[in-house]
């Protein structure tokens, strides 16, 4: 937009603020922490109960004071209008916390403004009190659908010299404008806040209440309201009494909804920023100036999506170096105008739009620089598409659950699912589903990364129709029952297991499903249970060829037949039944007993479990351990947290394997315990653990091992941000992936060869075959092993791509034979656990190279490895004596 | 000694076995006043003596001193140097036991000691640490005749500016047996244990690596003989303490050095520490000359590096975190109570509802008075809101969101003596937490020489092993035990002067304190 046209917009909103007569310093109203944030977007309209499940499962994100949802994009029908009405006139939604200023805010603001194609209330339960999760009574919401009348439009384009601007966006302006005034009447200004505008746009809703998000969906029953896409927030104000839901997200901007986990330090800062260009804040919370940051940056500046992710995330160090020099120097100009009103903190952006030229909706996510605030985007391809964005994998993985049951075209089992690396040279810390329709007609969902760049779907398109039944000709089924049957003999999982993985490729869905039929069937005899669950977990856990298949698919089969294995395990009271396993469900919880002869393992179903406190499913297995319990496993997790937490010292030999979306805290302050995670993992995994091994068959969160003494930890993917911070004493890490940012930054353990830890990273992943596929970048953060006093980190580097600048106190070190001694068995033990070979590792273009042409060691500089004064080290060791009890 | 804790049998149901088995018995400490002088031959005092070379050694001197200042030991022909310390002074001149006067050859003279002008600061006043001493010396109040101002510091602010009124006559006449000093720890009625503390006060955090093994151990058996706490800090738990467990708070910090399951099994109280009011937003340190071999070991750190303990949690960026990082702990330990300690910002109001919506069952509010030796001077009483304005600020707050009465607001950052005490509960605290004023009973000079080099030259916060054999731990002991006592028994007849039965019932009295701005009155200025 021309500096011109800004001046003139600039110009209108400062006539609108002399009107309104606002002052001129803003402080912040409330103060808030994090939250839990989810939005999903679909090819297809879905109805809003779907944003239900999602919500629920984060209530511990919440607290109950305050709950948002919004959609974008209707089904006329459904709405009451045309389609001509729906894409081009305004939905306006206001809430009214006093039902009696209705009438008079209509004839100021809505009638003489406004042509109505249609005014209603939104309908709603009879008794608020009936719907859990509810605080107070929500507002009354009333939805208008308007467009602004060619007079008033006209006068406002004379009065604010606006003639040679766009007519639709100026009345986007009006309407922004229309709302600002009508809020700071009914709301900003008053002691008793009256009516607000929850949302004005085209084709979007937002719905607010003081209660927990999914409230929303029963109270003004959207459970079949279809939309292409939905985000919801669960808030969680520290102040106590909250009686209207103004303060909860989503906020609005003209055409657009934005939730928001974090919290500013400078939100004074970013007001001011606005303030400047005339843009006052009415409800005085952070993601209220979020949501007006980005509609000035769309709207007034019209910058591209990816220069207003730049002035909110702004690129640095390393990052910006590895831009091309044209992009630095426009980033440059982007930070320099910007960077005061750049939100300063954690914060996860979720936003909902309509881009209405475009004719695009679109479902957003952006981190902040420093990705602090936990966030997974996912990706299922397919007839019907899903993007999802959430604050948890779990969140994720209800929402598809959800679908999934509504159309079983959907698979629960994502496609992809990913982290965003937050003002990175790479994807720039963001992620947007595009939801448009094609050449063809059909709506289709894009999904891309902050510079445009397509994210890569898994190329398998063969999807399982998961409506229909198994039909094989006879002969087919009693040759693979067969081959099953007669290979099912203890010590023989892993031959069954490869043998599946040869025929895979070749087979229908059908066979697959057959083939894991017979598992199940297998697994009836008490007998064979066990090496069932092994073979279909290494079917989960590895990665190999699927042929034309989708892999989700394949694993969405597998998972499903583990679960119902697990299922049909006796329960914990049973004596009858032969057997090593028992089952234990919520509702069997209390028969926890010491476990009788022959029982080894307990079966924890943790569905039903809270995910935290007295009645979460961690504390079950506590329970169970003090009985006498030592192998569990755990499965159909959903988000609960804290799993191996609380054994104490001297569980070495127990063992716990965690099936599902398991929740935060796994292992942090495992002392001995052996955890198997057979999937992808939370945050704040193994904080402070000491001993014993942790193995995550995926992904793992943010501050994966913060604190960590010790334990021998394989991870087959990457880690987020921030992992092995301030550890110290002997862990011993292998990290396949990469690594988000920050690693080891302080790391303190000792010498690695004289006892201390260490962590090797690979930088690889594997392919779709599962063949090891080396990243372009084994690590691409600016922070490695910063500040670090002891320890090594290894990384497989053999392009020498890893650069001084990405170290801050380290040094670059020859990897030696030493080195390679020390961490072989490590390799050793990740190829037995994921097939991840060493020859592989060692293999470079095709060739096999020694370790130290392959591996580069990064240990801290001389300078941070400090001297005590005290030379007498006898002396010392008097000291040391002296903390212990005789 | 009343044991507040789980019974043991209710611990093997909270508890994994392996973590009774290393449970073990718990050991008593008696709360006995003894005297404890102090270690060093000449006890800093306010004035000095001087005998010159005209005594005759009539020994006059000595027989006329009621306190013992002028000491000939048994064989010795000449007078020892003076005990200036019990030297009462200019207040000694009215009375017909003055040496001076009475010296037949006028050999003896006094001169007000000219370190009272280079010891201690406005805070903490030369008056006050010699108070301080004395009270760990002896167990009593210092004699009025040593002139010792010990009520006040004259740092023109803070405390400084407030008094507590006393009414000629307490409308309730009370009895010292009548006079409740306990205070309720756990008031969220959530099952967890019960936790009652003798006196409105426990030890503050301070880790092995800032001070000694024997001042942390010392801090440990006091807290058992007065049924209160003390705290770990930041730098793990050494085994010996375990005999003390009951009256242990351990504490996890951002460093999460020392910080491990089986630590925090072991304690009825886990302290989340967020910041220190001394040094808001800037972490902690340990330099690296005091990183020795035990420390490191401690910490499973490598030897004489500095250690870092970062700012924030860089697990917990928000309240929701906060509240995971709360269960976890309460996960961990099923019968802890959680403390969340914070400095104070301006929002600290806020900070404290939102510790207790996450569930804490004690939000720790850390004013900016306090000071570690290590906190740098810019930060120390700069950043953090104080005290005195932090406490009401959270307390009326509280109030008004209708839930002050299910969380336990203790406050600290320069808690000096027992008017602080008594002002920082009418200001709507319900109890405090001390920590320098513990050192200074231990001999502290205030010399701020804590983090550098080998540490303390008195052997208090110092890990060297030649200084901390400074002192032992029952000699420590002993002066805490006789600090804790002398303030009890002042407390006492505070409370009854003020007609209060219970602490309970003097929480947000502030109506019983003065502020100096906001009076007239000369003799209250002065």
């Amino acid at each position: 937009m021309s500096r011109d046209t800004i001046q003139k917009y600039l110009d209108s909103k400062k006539r609108l603020v002399n009107e309104l007569e606002l002052p001129c310093v803003v402080r912040k109203g409330e103060e808030e922490g994090g939250c839990g944030v989810v939005g999903f977007c679909c090819s297809e309209p879905v109805g809003g109960r779907h944003i239900y499940e999602p919500s629920r499962q984060m209530h511990n994100r919440g607290n109950g004071k305050g709950g948002g949802i919004a959609a974008v994009g209707f089904i006329p029908e459904q709405i009451g209008v045309s389609r001509d009405v729906l894409d081009n006139f305004y939905m306006l939604h206001v809430a009214f916390l006093d039902v009696d200023v209705r009438n008079e805010l209509e004839k100021k603001y809505i009638t003489p403004n406004f042509e109505i194609a249609m005014k209603t209330k939104l309908d709603t339960v009879d008794d608020w009190k009936t719907v859990v999760g509810l605080e107070v009574r929500p507002p009354d919401v009333w939805r208008y659908i308007v467009k602004t009348k060619d007079e008033v439009l006209d006068k406002f384009i004379r009065e604010n010299g606006f003639e040679e601007m766009d007519r639709e966006k100026i009345e986007d302006e009006f309407i922004g404008q229309n709302s600002f005034s009508l809020n700071q009447e009914y709301y900003a200004s008053l002691g008793e806040q009256k009516a607000f505008v929850l949302s004005n746009g085209k084709n979007i809703m937002i719905l607010k209440v003081v209660g927990y998000a999914e409230a929303i969906v029963k109270y003004y029953r959207i459970e079949d309201l279809r939309a292409h896409a939905w985000i919801a927030h669960q808030r969680f104000p520290t102040r106590g009494r909250v009686w209207h839901p103004g303060g909860a997200h989503p906020f609005a901007g003209v055409n657009m909804a934005l939730v928001h986990n974090g919290d500013f330090a400078n939100y004074h800062s970013v007001s001011e920023h606005l303030i400047q260009r005339n843009i006052y804040p009415q409800f005085l919370t952070d993601t209220e100036v979020s949501a007006l940051m980005f509609d000035l940056m769309v709207r007034m500046y019209e910058y591209p999506l990816e220069y207003i992710i730049e002035a909110l995330a702004p690129t640095t160090e390393l990052d910006f170096d590895r831009l091309s020099l044209e992009k630095q120097k426009i980033y440059r100009a982007v930070q320099a105008t910007h960077i005061h009103g750049s939100p300063d903190g954690p914060w996860f952006f979720i936003i909902a739009r309509n881009l209405v030229k475009e004719k695009t909706f679109q479902l957003l996510g952006i981190t902040d620089t420093a990705m602090l605030r936990p966030q997974v985007f996912a990706f299922c391809d397919g007839e019907v598409q899903v993007g999802l964005i959430g604050s948890e994998k779990q969140a994720i993985d209800a929402t598809l659950q959800s679908l999934a049951e509504e159309d079983i075209r959907i698979c629960p089992v994502a496609d992809r699912y990913w982290n965003a690396r937050g003002g990175s040279h790479t994807d720039g810390g963001s992620f947007r589903f595009d939801i448009k329709a094609n050449d063809a007609g059909k709506i289709r969902v894009t999904v891309s990364d902050k510079f445009g760049k397509p994210v890569e779907i898994p190329s398998a398109e063969e999807a399982c129709d998961f409506s229909q039944g198994i039909s094989l000709p006879p002969e087919t089924e009693s040759c693979l029952q067969t081959i099953i049957s007669e290979r099912f003999a203890p010590g023989n999982a892993f031959a069954i297991f490869e043998m599946i993985c040869d025929l895979i490729p070749e087979w229908t869905f059908d066979e697959l499903r057959l083939a894991c039929k017979q598992i199940v069937n297998q697994s009836h005899d008490a007998s064979k249970t066990e090496i069932a669950i092994e073979v279909l977990t290494l079917l989960n856990d590895r990665i190999y060829s699927t042929g034309t298949k989708k892999r989700s698919n394949i694993l969405h089969i597998v998972r499903s037949s583990l679960d119902k294995i697990f299922d049909s395990i006796p329960r914990v009271s049973e004596d009858s039944t032969d057997g090593a396993l028992r089952m234990v469900d919520f509702e069997s919880r209390d028969d926890i007993a010491e476990p009788a002869q022959g029982r080894t393992t307990l079966v924890i179903n943790a569905a039903g479990f809270a995910a935290e406190g007295d009645d979460c499913d961690a504390r079950l297995l506590v329970n169970a351990y003090r009985k006498g319990w030592r192998k569990f496993i755990v499965y159909k997790c959903r988000g609960q947290r804290y799993i191996g937490c609380g054994l104490g010292p001297g569980s070495d030999g127990v063992s716990i394997d965690v099936y599902g979306s398991n929740g935060d805290y796994l292992a942090s302050g495992a002392l001995g315990v052996n955890i198997t995670v057979h999937g992808n993992a939370q945050d704040q995994l193994g904080q402070i653990i000491k001993k014993g091994k942790l193995v995550i068959h995926g992904d793992v969160g943010q501050t994966f091992m913060y604190g960590a003494k010790g334990g021998d930890v394989y991870v087959r993917g990457n880690a987020a941000g921030r992992p092995l911070i301030n550890s110290v004493g002997k862990p011993k890490v292998v990290i396949n992936g990469t690594c988000l940012d920050f690693l080891g930054e302080s790391f303190m353990a000792g010498d690695p060869h004289n006892g201390g830890g260490f962590v090797v990273v690979n930088g690889i992943t594997l392919d779709e075959d599962g063949k090891v596929v080396p990243m372009k970048e084994p690590y691409p953060g600016s922070n490695l092993f910063s500040l670090a006093s002891g320890g090594a980190a290894f990384v497989r580097d053999p392009m020498r791509v890893m650069v001084e600048e990405q170290l801050n106190g380290g040094v670059y070190q020859e990897f030696t034979d030493a080195d390679w001694k020390l961490i072989l068995p490590h390799l050793e033990e990740n190829e037995k656990l994921f097939g991840i070979t060493i020859d592989a590792l060692l293999t470079v273009d095709g060739e096999k190279r020694e370790p130290s042409a392959v591996y580069i060691k990064v240990v801290p500089s001389a300078s941070a490895v400090g001297s005590s004064t005290v030379k007498d080290e006898s002396l010392e060791d008097e000291t040391v004596k002296e903390l212990v009890l005789e | 000694m009343g044991n507040f804790s789980v019974q043991e049998d209710k611990l093997k149901e909270l508890l994994p076995a392996n973590t009774l088995k290393t449970r073990i018995k718990q050991v008593e400490v008696k709360r006995e006043i003894k005297p404890a002088p102090s270690r060093f031959r000449n006890e800093i005092a306010k004035y000095v003596i001087r005998r010159s070379e005209d005594c005759v050694i009539c020994g006059k001197c000595a027989e006329i001193c009621p306190n013992g200042v002028h000491v000939r030991k048994a064989g010795y022909k000449y007078f020892a140097e003076p005990n200036s310390d019990h030297c009462i002074g200019t207040a000694c001149e009215k009375t017909d036991r003055f040496c001076m006067a009475k010296c037949p050859q006028k050999a003896l003279r006094f001169v007000e000691n000219p370190m009272m002008k280079a010891l201690g600061d406005c805070r903490w006043t030369s008056d006050l640490l010699m108070a301080t001493w004395k009270m760990a010396e002896t167990g009593e109040s210092p004699d009025e005749d040593f002139g010792l101002e010990y009520n006040c510091g004259d740092s023109g602010g803070g405390f400084d500016r407030l008094r507590v009124m006393f009414p000629e006559k307490p409308e309730v006449e009370l009895s010292e047996e009548d006079i409740d000093t306990s205070v309720q720890l756990n008031r969220s009625n959530d099952g967890r244990p019960e936790i009652k503390i003798d006196v409105p006060w426990y030890g503050g955090g301070m880790s092995f690596g800032s001070v000694s093994n024997i001042t942390q151990l010392a801090k440990a058996r006091v807290a058992v003989a007065f049924n209160t706490f003390t705290c770990t800090g930041e730098g793990g738990y050494m085994e010996r303490m375990m005999p003390y467990d009951d009256h242990v708070i351990t504490q996890v910090a951002t460093g999460l050095f020392g910080v491990r399951e089986d630590t925090m099994q072991r304690v009825p109280i886990v302290e989340f520490k967020y910041a220190q009011g001394a040094k808001p937003g800037l972490g902690g340190h340990l330099l690296g000359d005091k990183n020795t071999l035990a420390v490191s070991k401690m910490r499973e750190a490598v030897k004489g590096i500095s250690l870092f303990s970062p700012f924030p949690f860089h697990s917990v960026y928000s309240i929701e975190d906060h509240m995971k990082h709360i269960d976890w702990i309460k996960h961990i330990n099923p019968r802890a109570l959680v403390s969340s300690k914070v400095s104070t910002p301006t929002d600290v109001d806020m900070v404290a509802v939102g510790s207790y919506s996450a569930g804490s069952h004690i939000i720790h509010i850390d004013g900016g008075y306090g000071g570690t030796g290590a906190a740098p001077d810019i930060a120390k009483k700069n950043i953090a809101m104080p005290i005195e304005y932090a406490i009401p600020k959270v307390h009326s707050f509280l109030e008004s969101e209708g839930v002050r009465d299910d969380i336990t607001l203790i406050a600290s950052g320069g808690i000096r003596c027992v008017h602080d005490i008594v002002k920082a509960i009418a200001l709507g605290a319900d109890g405090v937490v001390i920590g320098t004023v513990e050192l200074i009973a231990l001999g502290c000079v205030r010399c701020s020489k804590c983090e550098s080099g080998r540490g303390c030259p008195r052997g208090i916060a110092t890990t060297d092993v030649d200084l901390k054999n400074l002192m032992t731990v029952e000699w420590a002991t002993q002066r805490v035990i006789n600090l804790y006592e002398a303030w009890r028994k002042q407390l006492v007849d505070i409370m009854r002067k003020l007609g209060i039965q219970s602490i309970g019932q003097l929480r947000g009295r502030s109506d019983l304190l003065m502020h100096l701005d906001y009076t007239n009155d000369v003799e209250a200025k002065s």
